[in-house]
């Protein structure tokens, strides 16, 4: 009755030889499937094929940089733009001060001051996007901060006081916040051994808004200005038009086709049961009370903190140290921003080869070294006198600063599987408050001169960089200490209480505890290591 | 690596840049040539000082060489005139964009040029319309005695050494417009009410679907029951 074998797909044996050829027949015989091989293109939970290989949480495995493939390649191009948007919007008016400061009447004083404004917004919105994508899922929370902040950016064209446009800044600035989507989004679709190259890719191709901006918003204007004629105080109003209608077809794009996880948006797969409903309060703490997101917060503070104010004051530095033209001072910043496309997705690349080789340790040590360079060559940028050497200086402390951002969102996925919002939230706006805390100490004071500052920013760097020694992961070991007997079931399962875990609520960390063993290092996981528990599912 | 080499092509370039800049007269040097006489009216008060406003009102400009220097021979290398709108002091505090500074060539006092005219011992006067990309501020008119390569070689200005006295307050346009207003409005009320309007719907096809799925459950739960007695009967139980 039943075909014998499940090579055989019909049961139609005609012209069958004699049994000495057995098996044989005169058709063309289905390719044998080795049952024993996992096969590498599973299919999501609805039973759609994914085009990239994938693990046990049906993260991708690779990274196939020119497909738009759902779900992972789309969401990979989704999230950078959306943030690159952000970054382009906060950063347009500075190349456009020259225009601004005349038209509003704008001191030295006010531009210091919408300068921390740009920077201080998203402190509060980075924080809240954290828990927003660990609660509705990073789709919801980019779509509708994008396009929340569209209407403060079309305000900047109809700002007329200093007051207003100090507003417009800080409320620009929230936009920032989808960096805690992109990054959140980058860590749900790829696993782990390349999530550092994908955080660092998304992350850096959105940074490099910031250098875009500086180039895309003056030839805006000049179009305006000139090919159409508009007086100078009405055009740089109208090229403020461009990143808002940005932001609009972003959030429409992201609402769209966007997608929270491989398997699909947080709202269907919670109502199947796959995506367990989690409570902002237990988010809230698992993340607060992990002590390496505070540790994470300092030295991404020192990191991107540094990146940021970098980004505000160079040109001016520049500009009044060396007396450059005030274009070519521009440019010189402009490249500071764009320098992320490649730099903060080599340091992610070069935490993810650390880690391949020596595991989390890897990835810790590759932070440090790249940070305290960076610090390093911070100190002798302030030292230089010459505008040549200086530039030089410049561009290769931006590298490893960049690189250095890259390597943390290496390691943050990690730190906490129920948390990972909440803390890449903490983490970013650590960043933020880095920027400010550096603005105000050492570039607001009339008694450092810029260079002066410039050093000092360095030192702090260093010494900021070094907290990175208290960092340790029970189950993979800190940069001196060596892993315990601990495992990452242990590690990530200990996030769940004991009612939780009856409830079998852990399920989706207990498939990422199994996923991250690849953060022992070679030589630990060549050693027959103890048998893995084995995963309820 | 190709970012190496924009890097270095990049510092070269400075460099290059840097070596050419060379520095222009000192405005130090020029204090003994305060060969020329100025005064700047605005038309329509015919006052020295006050208020002018930008795209409406024009400025009567008067320059000559000062009586005092005819026949000396000074002004035989004048070969232009070029006439600027500088800041006053009280415009240039914090402003770093607008210092002044020794060396004609940095000096930003000055940025804005009016016109450049042909030199005369007897002077000459101009009606200039304050053009609409002049910012709001406080100033003066001050004009160079300029040679054939456009170095400066003297001066006059409205005001005196302190800067303090026929000081003009210029007006400036916002740069605002009704329908910039309008536009900004629309498309943020766009932008807010399509991102309600996507939430509201995804609400309700989720309302639908948890509906659709209880109402499946049910339904599936039935047919069960239904095939269940069936089989029972089949098999002769009820």
């Amino acid at each position: 009755m039943a075909p014998q074998g499940e090579n055989r797909t019909d049961a139609d044996l005609t012209g069958e030889p004699g049994s000495s050829l057995h098996g044989v027949t005169g058709h063309e015989v289905f390719p044998y499937i080795n049952m024993d091989t996992v096969p590498e293109e599973a299919t999501d939970l609805k039973g759609r094929k994914f085009s990239l290989p994938v693990d046990s949480e049906h993260k991708a495995k690779k990274l196939k940089i020119y497909s738009f493939a759902r779900p992972h390649m789309l969401t990979f191009h989704l999230s950078w733009i959306s943030f690159m948007t952000c970054f382009f919007s906060t950063f347009a008016a500075p190349p456009l001060l020259p225009i601004i400061r005349d038209n509003l009447g704008l001191t030295k004083t006010n531009i210091a001051h919408a300068g921390v404004a740009s920077v201080s917004g998203s402190i509060i919105s980075r924080l809240l996007m954290g828990t927003i994508c660990d609660l509705f899922g990073p789709r919801y929370g980019c779509a509708i901060l994008i396009m929340a902040t569209a209407p403060a950016v079309f305000c900047m064209s109809i700002v007329s006081t200093v007051d207003g446009f100090i507003l417009v800044r800080f409320f620009i600035s929230f936009a920032l916040a989808t960096f805690v989507s992109c990054q959140f989004w980058m860590s749900s679709m790829f696993n782990g051994q390349i999530v550092g190259l994908a955080n660092g890719l998304a992350a850096g191709w959105g940074n490099a808004g910031g250098g875009i901006t500086q180039l895309v918003m003056p030839l805006v204007y000049d179009l305006i200005a000139k090919n159409i004629g508009a007086d100078n105080f009405t055009a740089w109003r109208l090229a403020f038009f461009l990143p808002g209608c940005m932001h609009i077809v972003m959030g429409l794009i992201v609402l769209a086709i966007g997608q929270d996880l491989p398997d699909g948006n947080y709202s269907s797969l919670k109502r199947s049961g796959d995506k367990v409903a989690d409570t902002f309060f237990k988010v809230l703490q698992y993340g607060v009370t992990n002590y390496r997101t505070w540790i994470f917060t300092i030295t991404y503070g020192y990191c991107l903190g540094v990146e940021l104010t970098v980004d505000n004051i160079i040109a001016q530095y520049f500009y009044d140290r060396f007396d450059i033209n005030l274009t070519i001072a521009g440019t010189i910043g402009s490249t500071v921003g764009l320098m992320n496309i490649i730099s903060r997705p080599a340091g992610g690349l070069i935490s993810d080869m650390a880690a391949r080789r020596f595991g989390m340790r890897g990835r810790l040590w590759a932070l440090w070294t790249l940070q305290t360079i960076g610090g390093v060559l911070c100190i002798g940028l302030g030292l230089l006198g010459s505008l040549g050497p200086s530039v030089v200086v410049l561009v290769i402390f931006s590298i490893f600063m960049e690189a250095a951002c890259g390597a943390t969102f290496g390691i943050i996925p990690f730190i906490s599987r129920r948390s990972l919002g909440v803390i890449s939230g903490a983490v970013g706006a650590g960043g933020n408050v880095g920027s400010i805390l550096t603005q105000v100490l050492f570039f607001s004071n009339p008694s450092y001169s810029m260079e002066k500052g410039i050093m000092l920013m360095g030192v702090m760097a260093i010494a900021c960089t070094a907290v990175l020694f208290l960092v340790y992961f029970p189950q993979w070991g800190g940069m001196l200490c060596p892993p315990s007997k601990a495992t990452e079931e242990d590690y990530y399962g200990g996030e769940w209480n004991e009612a939780e875990r009856a409830k079998n609520l852990d399920r989706n960390s207990l498939k990422f505890a199994e996923n991250s063993r690849s953060e022992r290092g070679r030589s630990r996981q060549e050693q027959t290591s103890d048998s893995a528990p084995s995963t309820r599912v | 690596m190709s970012a190496m080499k924009i890097a270095l092509v990049l510092s070269v370039a400075l460099l290059a840049l840097v070596s050419v800049a060379e520095a222009g007269v000192s405005f130090k040097s020029l204090n003994s040539s305060k060969t020329l006489t100025v005064q700047a009216k605005i038309q329509a008060t015919n006052l020295t000082s006050g208020q002018a406003h930008v795209g409406t009102d024009h400025l009567v400009i008067s320059w000559a060489l000062n009586s005092s220097f005819d026949g000396t021979g000074k002004d035989a290398s004048y070969v232009n005139v070029k006439i600027k709108l500088c800041y006053a002091p009280v415009s240039q505090t914090d402003r770093g964009w607008r210092k002044t500074k020794d060396d004609l060539e940095k000096d930003k006092t000055c940025s804005k040029g009016i016109t450049q005219q042909k030199y005369v011992p007897t002077g000459n006067t101009t009606i200039w319309r304050i053009t609409k990309d002049v910012p709001g501020a406080v100033y003066f008119v001050r004009v160079y005695a300029v040679d054939a390569l456009g170095t400066q070689l003297a001066f006059g200005q409205t005001t005196d050494k302190t800067k303090t006295t026929n000081l003009i307050q210029i007006v400036p346009i916002s740069g605002r417009h009704v329908s910039i207003d309008i536009a900004a409005a629309v498309f943020s009320v766009f932008s807010v009410g399509s991102l309600m309007g996507f939430l509201s719907l995804e609400a309700i096809k989720q309302r639908k679907a948890n509906s659709k799925a209880i109402f499946s459950f049910f339904r599936a739960a039935f047919t069960d029951i239904i095939r269940g007695q069936s089989m029972l009967r089949e098999i002769k139980i009820i």
